[in-house]
Parts: structure tokens; sequence; C-alpha cells
């Protein structure tokens, strides 16, 4: 299982590719994950690559998060070649390499 | 205060003609190049308007009519050809020289000018005659036009070209925006792939749109919500862009603006984000002149009143970075004050002083154990020593601006040898100290044109050699430590070893049948008067030249080496310091005499003892580090008096052809040298190359270690000789 919801609500482990293929899966889980009331945190250490699908989903469920008030962040480090593709397609500025910092760094997250 | 004026005006048309002359060369073999046409209109046109401005009437009348032919050769109606160049090249000579005349200037001056203006006319009279060659953009664009008029040089570029949008540095600026539609997913495109892609073929500032992503609820996964504005400063054609989205055209929209190559406004400032909204189409000139009414900043103000976005104003920010970026890149000049060079002489005269006056202080500070002036004295050191840093890197200069002029002398002398060559430059952005790039210019000469003479063959010869018809001259430099290395290598003939050899036995530097390494030998050719030339030429043969490399390379306290090749070429490599002001020493004392061995040069040092040093008689080679090193006592070559110390020191030094020890009496440290000239009457005292003056305001000689090296090895010899005969 590429992705796995861990026990505690709120924290969503991804690996693997985020492709299309695997964004209305993302959304499901990520909704699971809002539909409680702690924190939401999304891990993306695993994540070999991610496409716009995938990155529109975290996005939405960001700007969802922001509206009810819930607190929604990364967790873990984020690997390079994620961090290189965000920065190319300028979602990412400068090159940060902590994870608070890459989640501040997102354009309008 | 004109004359102020007057000369700032000389100046910069100084520095205008100084580009004109690069442009002109580009255009030679580019001649289609559209923007290096406008570039050189350009640039008479300036000089034609600040001329008239201050009453340099010749040169405004001349500037004129040179406007007026290259205006028709930007409008296409005249060809430009290899004499079209040299024409224009000598009327930027020409230019040069009136600069240095005040209005009028002298009648044959004038007469000049008037010559050259007639082979103008005949030009225009004769091109008028041509067919009308294409246009220069239009034929780069469709790649028409290449079968030009015979005369016409044919443009060298690679098979693409330069492209319509090409910039005087091969760099255009686009505009780019792209909005995939909502379905784009469906087949599988990888959108982030198709940016990443984008954004590779260039720099670029990119600026993804987000705001129409929904929340989670309302999001359809498989929908495309993002779109982007990207800013792309490439040497790719607006094709080129356009492939990337080759296969997603139909299903997105794309629109590629090229930006006008300046992005600076009239004053010379960028692009104000009020410009780029405008242009964009984001508001309205109306809206913006109301919005700038406001005492707020003018993006806030925007968002307020609804007019623009928050995503679009920032992406309009994006770009102007962007654009400021890349103009400063393209403009070293933008951002910078022009300063006269004496001034800047001056000051680094006064760091100078300052290094001095701090040495007095360390050792008054020394000298009275007074704990919080040693403080004081310990961090004026610190910022003296910043502030010498800071000084002598505002006299570094890119070396590259010498570089230029040399690709005029190959370009006029191998015309006038018939031969060709092109000179490839590399490194030029090697820093080296302003003094010393001023002091390189003639030796650099010397060398290129010995390379163009003796060196590079005529095309028959190099294409029954097997080689291209057109020789290579690559001029290249980089950093090595406290040096820059500058070399000038050729794919000529290489050097004839048995002629050197020839001629150095019949001017008895050689003994008959004696043997000699290939790179000593090759050192005769800077001998004075040495020449294997058989026919002395206007350019070389009088052994004239080489001799003066030598010395001026000498005087720079650098080193000439060579090597060679039969049939492959020559390679002639420059060792030269960074600097000559202010050098990083090692003192030394002998007796009561202090001296400096730049630091440079030290390997390092070594203790010994007087019986020790005296069992080495007359033999005085010590072995270093497993090899042997010979060692020269200082105390004798200076014929300083006074007894030496049971305990001596010799300092091991690389000089020039090999490593070298100097025997003295203490290694007090290291010193911040000031180096001060010694003046006409020392400047021929072998084996010292200039003075410092200490803390305590007694004088240090700076050792020259080639030389000394030199004599060391000669009173090795000698030595050896003598105890051969015992």
């Amino acid at each position: 299982m590429p992705t796995s919801k861990a026990e505690t609500q709120g924290i969503v482990n991804l690996s693997g590719v985020l492709y299309t293929d695997r964004a209305a899966a993302l959304k499901k889980e990520l909704e699971e994950a809002l539909a409680g009331s702690g924190p939401v945190l999304v891990s993306l250490s695993l994540v070999e690559d991610i496409d716009l699908a995938c990155l529109q989903v975290l996005y939405a469920a960001r700007r969802s998060a922001k509206a009810l008030g819930r607190e929604f962040h990364f967790v873990g480090s984020i690997p390079s070649r994620l961090c290189k593709r965000l920065c190319a397609a300028g979602f990412l500025r400068g090159h940060p390499e902590r994870t608070e910092d890459i989640e501040a760094g997102l354009v309008e997250f | 205060m004109i004359d102020k004026f007057k000369a700032a005006f000389r100046e910069e048309s100084y520095e205008l003609l100084s580009q004109l002359e690069d442009t002109l060369l580009e255009l030679e073999s580019q001649p289609r190049n559209g923007e290096l046409i406008n570039a050189a209109f350009r640039a008479m046109h300036t000089v034609k308007g600040s001329s008239a401005m201050f009453g340099f009437e010749t040169i405004s009348k001349f500037t004129h009519e040179v406007e007026t032919v290259l205006d028709q050769c930007r409008a296409g109606t005249l060809p430009i050809t290899k004499d079209f160049i040299g024409l224009t090249l000598k009327a930027r000579d020409h230019l040069r020289r009136l600069l240095e005349f005040e209005e009028p200037p002298p009648r044959e001056v004038v007469a000049d000018g008037e010559t050259i203006l007639a082979r103008y006319r005949d030009y225009v009279a004769t091109g008028a005659g041509l067919k009308p060659a294409p246009k220069v953009q239009d034929a780069a664009v469709t790649g028409e036009g290449a079968t030009a008029p015979e005369s016409t040089l044919q443009a060298q570029e690679g098979p693409s070209g330069p492209g319509p949008a090409a910039h005087e540095s091969g760099l255009s600026t686009y505009r780019v925006f792209w909005k995939p539609k909502p379905e784009i997913f469906l087949d599988g495109t990888r959108v982030l792939s198709l940016v990443e892609e984008l954004v590779g073929l260039g720099e670029a500032a990119v600026y993804p749109h987000t705001e129409d992503i929904p929340p989670l609820e309302a999001i359809d996964p498989e929908r495309c919500y993002c779109f982007w504005d990207v800013v792309l400063t490439t040497q790719k054609t607006e094709n080129d862009i356009r492939d990337v989205f080759i296969f997603v055209e139909d299903r997105s929209e794309l629109r590629i603006e090229r930006l006008a190559e300046a992005f600076l406004d009239e004053e010379g400032r960028a692009k104000r984000l009020g410009e780029i909204l405008v242009e964009r189409g984001v508001v309205s000139p109306e809206s913006l002149r109301e919005a700038l009414g406001s005492q707020k900043r003018l993006g806030e103000v925007l968002v307020e009143k609804r007019v623009a976005s928050k995503a679009e104003i920032d992406s309009a920010l994006v770009e102007q970075e962007h654009l400021k970026k890349v103009q400063e890149r393209s403009d070293p000049a933008a951002g910078s004050i022009r300063v006269a060079s004496e001034k800047l002489d001056a000051l680094v005269d006064l760091v100078g002083e300052l290094v001095t006056l701090q040495a007095r202080l360390s050792r008054t500070s020394f000298d009275l154990q007074d704990g919080p002036l040693a403080s004081i004295s310990e961090q004026f050191e610190r910022l003296i020593s910043q502030l010498r840093d800071n000084t002598m890197s505002i006299r570094m200069l890119p070396i590259g601006s010498t570089f230029n002029k040399f690709r005029r002398v190959v370009r006029d002398l191998s015309l006038e040898l018939g031969k060709e060559a092109e000179l490839v430059t590399e490194g030029a952005e090697t820093e080296l100290d302003k003094t010393v790039i001023e002091k390189l210019g003639d030796p650099l000469v010397h060398i290129i044109r010995n390379s163009l003479d003796h060196g590079i063959e005529k095309p028959s010869a190099r294409e029954a050699a097997g080689k291209a018809p057109k020789g290579r001259i690559l001029l290249s430099a980089r950093h090595s430590g406290a040096y820059v290395l500058i070399q000038v290598a050729d794919d000529g003939r290489g050097l004839d070893r048995d002629a050197i050899y020839q001629k150095a036995v019949e001017r008895g530097l050689l003994a008959p049948g004696q043997e000699v390494a290939d790179d000593e030998l090759f050192l005769l050719i800077f001998a004075p008067g040495f020449s294997t030339a058989k026919v002395v030429s206007a350019v070389s043969g009088r052994g004239v030249g080489m001799d003066v490399v030598k010395r001026e390379i000498d005087s720079l306290g650098g080193s000439v080496s060579l090597s060679s090749e039969p049939g492959r070429g020559t390679t002639i490599t420059l060792k030269i310091p960074l600097t000559l002001a202010i050098i990083e020493g090692l003192l030394v004392r002998i007796a009561e005499e202090f001296y400096v061995i730049p630091l440079s040069s030290v390997d390092g040092c070594i203790e010994i003892r007087r019986s020790e040093l005296a069992s080495y008689g007359e033999r005085r080679i010590l072995s270093y580090r497993d090899e042997l090193v010979p060692f020269v006592s200082l105390r004798e070559s200076f014929e300083t008096a006074g007894e030496e110390p049971e305990i001596e020191q010799i300092v091991i030094a690389n000089s020039q052809e090999c490593r070298v020890g100097f025997v003295v009496d203490q290694v007090v440290g290291d010193y911040q040298t000031v180096i001060k000239p010694l003046g006409r009457m020392f400047k021929d005292v072998e084996g010292v190359s200039g003075a410092t003056i200490l803390g305590d305001g007694t004088v240090a000689l700076i050792l020259d270690v080639n030389r000394l090296a030199l004599a060391a090895q000669r009173d090795g010899a000698k030595r050896a000789a003598r105890g051969g005969e015992r």
C-alpha cells in the first residue's frame, strides 16, 4: 500500500509517485483527515515524485483546513527531488531545506 | 565647468568606440545579425548626438555621414562586406583620433576623414548597384537570402542562426503565459514536467497562479486549475519555446511575447510595477494614474480597488525582479559609479600609508606592553586588513577588457600577412590589478603578433599539413594562487628547434654540440636580438620584441615559460602576480637590516647551526624534502657586515626556474607589505624589486626571488667549476 493513514487521526503518510491517477484517492484521504478534530499532518518523506493534480489537492486541503480553523502542516523531511520540481514550476521560492521553511515558502499555500 | 563635461564626453566616447570595435568584429562573422547592426548604429548615433552638444562639429559631421550609411545597412539596402567592416573600423579609428583634438582639428586629420567618407560614398554607389540585400532580420527569420550577393559575407552562425529575437549577447527575454485546459490531466499529460522543460531553456522567473484552486470539498481532482506566467531569458527562439508545448497546444492557451530589448525606462531604471501591469493588460493607464495618486503602495491600492488581483501583482513583481537581475548582469555598469583612476590610485596610496602606520602602532603597543592599547591595535589591524582587501578589490578589473583589443590586432595583421586566423579567448572574467593589466597590453601584443607571423602558416601550407586553413590563437587567463596564468597558444608550425639551436651556437649562447633541454633552448628566443627569421618584416624578425616581453614580465614580478611541438603549435605562459601594490611578505633580518620575501614564493623555513652550514663548504646544496636545493647567503649577496648568529635560518623559496634557499639571521614573521618603487637610481640593482617601510620607520628591501635564484645558480656553477679545478 503506497499510501497509509496512521492510526492517529489527522496524520497522512504519503509515498511513491503522486500522479493524476492517485489524485482522487488523495482527496479522499485528506477529507478523512480533515474530518477529525486535531491538526492535519502530512508526511511527504517517502514521496518519489508529484505532479500537478496531487499538488492541487494538497493546496485545496490546506485551504479547507484554514477555512475550518484547523492546522495543516507537513512533517518529516521533504525529498530534494520534490523540492526541485516545486522550485522549477515556481511553487517554491529559493531553495529552502527545512520542512517548515518549505511549507512557508510555497506560493499562496 | 565645460571642460569637465568635455572630458566626460571624451571618456564616454572612448568607451562607445571600444564597444563599436567589438560589435564590428562580431558583425564580420555574423553579417546578418540585425541586433549587431543596430548596436553599431546606436553607438555612432550617440557619439554624433553628444559631439554636437559639446561643440565637436567635425566629429558630429563625420559620424552623421557614417551613421547614414549604417542606416542603409540596417534597412537592408546595403550589404555588409568585409570591406565595409574594414572601412567602418577605420572610421572608428579616425573618430578616436579626432577625440584627441580640440575643435577645429588639424587640416591633415580632417583630410584623412574626407578620404574615409569618399570611400563610403564609393561603397554606397557600388553597393546600391547590387541587388538589394535581404532585410537583415527577415533573412534571419525566414532563412531566405542565404544566397547573399557574392561580396556579402556569409553568416557563420550555427544552422539555426541567432534567431529573430537574438540580443547583442544572444539572449532575449520572453513573457510566456500558459494556461492548460481543465481536462489536460485526462490524457496523462505531466504538467509540471512541461513547466520544468520550459524553465530549462534559460533563466526563468516563474509564477504559478493557484488562485482558482477551490477548497478540498469542491475540487475535482482530475481537473487542472493552475496556470503560469513565466519570464524567460534565453538564447532560444520563440519557436523553441513553442516546441515545449507542441503536444498540448490544442489543449491550452499559450501566449509568447518577446519583451523589448531594453527593459529599462528612458532614465535607465528598471521597469516599474505599473508599467509591467499596463503592458500585461492587467490595468489600464487611467486606473494606474488614479492609483498612483494614492500615498499607499501601488500594488496594495490596485488590490484594494479590485483593479488587479494579488496574484497578478505578485506575478508582475516576479517579472520586475527577473528583469532587474538580467539587466544588471548584461550591464555590469548598472548600479556602479565612474571614478577617475587617479582617485583610486590615491586611495590605494593612503591605504598603504595606513598599513604602514598600523605596523607602527602594533610595534608600539608591543613595546609598551599595554593591554588596552594592544586590544585597540588588534582591532585596528583587522579593520585595516579588511580595508586593504576591499580597496585592492576595487582596483581589480576583468582581463577581458584587454583581450578585446587583441581581436582587432589579429584581424588586421592576418589580413596584412595574407593569413587566416581567429582569436579565441577564455577566462576573460579573470580579475587582475588595474596596474598589472595596463602593463600587460604591450607584451601580449608582441606575443600575439609573433604567433601570427612565425607560428600560424599561410592557408595553403596549413591545408598541405592537413590542418584547417584558418589558424587559431587561444588567449586564456586563469587564477593560480596569488598569480594569474595567461597563455597564448597557437596551432601553427611550432618552434624550429634546429634553427634556434644553430642561432644560439652562432651567438655563443651555447657551445657546439652542447646538450640542452627543449624548454631551456626555447627560452633563448627571449634573449635580446635573438631571431631565427631569415627575412625581416614590418611585423617581426629583428629579434626585438620578445626580449622586451621578458623584461616587462620580469618587471611585473612575473615569469615566462614556453612549450612547443613541431607542427602542432606553441604555447607561451605568463605567470603574473595579482597585484603590485600590497603583498603578503615574509620579513627576515640579516644583522640590522630587514628584507621582505614575497610570501607567495615561500615554501618553508629550516633552522641550521652555523657550524653545520660551514660544513657545506663550497657545495651550497642542501637536501630539502628529498630534493637537492641550492642555497645562497643573503649576508654575502648583500655584503652585510657583522657576525652570523649561532643558529641561522634558511628560507626555501620557489623561483621561476627552481627552488632556492636564502640563508638569513632571523625569520621575523609575515608582514603586510606596501610596495614602494625603488626609483630610477636603484632600478638596476639586481635581486631587489622594491622597498617597504616598516612600523618603526626603517626601510626593508623586497627581494626579487627569480633574479636571486638565477644568481645562485650562476654562483653554484662557478663554485662547482672551482671545485673541479682543485
